[in-house]
């Protein structure tokens, strides 16, 4: 694989990777208790979960614009 | 890249007309007259617009915006729909809207963002809070996480790399706007190597694109949907409903644009007939799909409603929306009626697009005013007295502002990057890198 093609695919994982970790763990969507599950357990998780997206996205255009080193 | 032509830049970019000096002129003012409408609403709180609390104050809190929020996010739907459609398919016919296409969902999607941003009292408080305290138990983490930064970005995404070769082609012409196109370009190199991985890019993104935008644009109909406490909105349509009336509206849009463009930058070549046939085949579909929907709604509304919901139900039907209600339906019977014709006989004409376009805009703009207002008007569960919603001349203006603004956007960017895709020519051979 290239340098292009792992680091495209490094980008995806980490932007899924801070998806999900915002989702399930820093907002905690599955928290029984209503008063204490009133905000996500870590602040400013929904802006993690935004740069996730982000970031994921942004594989594409790395993968277009980043240069190869000519043979 | 060290050719310099100097053959003007296609498309009417670069070059100002005087139709097109008038047309920036009048959306300056409808901007300007947004922003005065914003800043009294600012200055003097939202008391300044209709809206008013639900029950005690006997208004409704969400009015145009939130309206218009629903519609803009329903705009954007069909634009990047059909420019994913068109490279995960290579539809060629559709190939002349493709970045008008992407373009509408840009400015469709920073409108709505937009009219959030005004329908809060204090913009800059509810932005920080969300980004900070937002609960995915509820549908808006989804409408501002998903909708406004993920589709919105994604939608960018999609419009800057599918117009690099473009970018790098004009980036050779000697132009005042070289330097701009060779920052677009960012180092393209036409090869056929970089041809072979745009087109993986480009397909990938768009299977990417596809189910973010049903999540979102349902997670968008849940934040009706999922609200048991209110009647006439807490139901299952809601999401697939609010997914086939974004593609009604959108399309319709897109009808509008193509139509307008095609003759301002005189691309009846570019734009043939057989692009607005396959538009209206789109769009006299999701009609149909869309009115299925309303008559299945109002016979479940009507069949055996809890008192709540036969209230909503008369007024939308015979009472004070009824006008609305009907006219609505009107403006989406009417042009299914004309589509239904011109694709039996096989004649396709785009005057009629365009009205049909123009009608489905004002029917969807009217389903929206209406999924949102009289829910909280006439759907009181507690015995409140029964509320009503003007809005003022401060809401006009600020929808006039965002309409404007829009417009403003379309026009400012023909004049600084084709709003058609340039005709491809052969990649050049020499310069094969390795992928």
């Amino acid at each position: 694989m290239t340098r292009r093609g792992i680091v495209t695919t490094v980008m995806i994982v980490i932007g899924v990777g801070l998806m999900v970790f915002a989702y399930f763990f820093g907002a905690a969507p599955w928290c029984a208790n209503g008063v204490e599950c009133s905000n996500p357990r870590i602040e400013w998780s929904p802006l993690i979960f935004v740069i996730g997206v982000i970031t994921a996205f942004s594989a594409a255009i790395y993968y277009e614009v980043a240069k190869d080193k000519k043979e | 890249m060290t050719t310099r032509n100097k053959e003007p830049l296609p498309m009417g970019v670069g070059r100002v007309t005087t139709g097109w000096l008038v047309f920036v002129a009048l959306a300056l003012v409808g901007v300007v007259i947004g922003i005065v409408g914003f800043v009294v609403e600012h200055n003097q709180g939202m008391v300044a617009t209709g809206m008013r609390d639900l029950g005690t104050g006997q208004g409704a809190t969400w009015g145009m915006y939130i309206s218009l929020v629903v519609y803009f996010v329903g705009v954007s739907f069909a634009g990047i729909t059909v420019a994913a459609l068109i490279r995960l398919f290579n539809i060629e016919k559709l190939r002349g809207v493709a970045r008008m296409a992407e373009l509408l969902s840009v400015v469709a999607l920073i409108l709505g963002a937009l009219a959030i941003i005004v329908d809060l009292g204090q913009p800059l408080r509810g932005l920080v809070n969300l980004f900070r305290y937002a609960r995915p138990q509820s549908p808006f983490f989804g409408t501002f996480t998903l909708v406004i930064s993920g589709y919105l970005f994604a939608s960018a995404t999609y419009l800057y790399l599918t117009a690099r070769r473009d970018a790098a082609t004009l980036a050779e012409r000697d132009s005042g706007l070289r330097g701009f196109f060779r920052f677009w370009a960012a180092g393209y190199e036409d090869t056929a190597d970089q041809r072979d991985r745009d087109r993986r890019t480009s397909f990938w993104l768009a299977l990417a694109i596809l189910p973010l935008l049903i999540v979102a644009h349902s997670s968008l109909g849940f934040v009706f949907g999922l609200q048991v406490g209110r009647p006439g909105w807490f139901g299952t349509l809601q999401a697939p409903a609010f997914v086939v009336l974004a593609a009604v509206s959108g399309v319709g849009n897109l009808i509008i644009l193509a139509a307008i463009i095609r003759k301002a930058v005189k691309a009846q070549d570019r734009i043939r007939i057989g692009a607005f046939s396959w538009l209206g085949n789109f769009l006299m579909l999701a009609l149909f799909a869309y009115l299925y929907f309303v008559v299945v709604e109002i016979l479940t509304l009507l069949y055996q409603p809890s008192v709540a919901e036969q209230e909503i139900s008369e007024a939308l039907l015979s009472g004070e929306y009824a006008w609305m209600f009907w006219g609505s339906v009107a403006a989406l019977v009417v042009p299914l009626g004309m589509l239904v014709w011109m694709a039996i006989t096989r004649s396709w004409k785009i005057g009629w697009l365009v009205t049909a376009g123009v009608l489905v805009n004002l029917g969807a703009i009217g389903k929206r005013y209406l999924i949102v207002v009289p829910s909280q008007t006439h759907g009181q569960l507690l015995p409140y007295e029964i509320g009503s919603y003007s809005p003022t001349w401060v809401e006009y203006a600020v929808v006039l502002g965002l309409f404007s603004l829009g417009a403003l956007m379309i026009a400012l960017f023909m004049k600084v990057f084709p709003i058609i895709e340039l005709e491809e020519k052969q990649p050049a051979e020499h310069e094969e890198v390795t992928a």
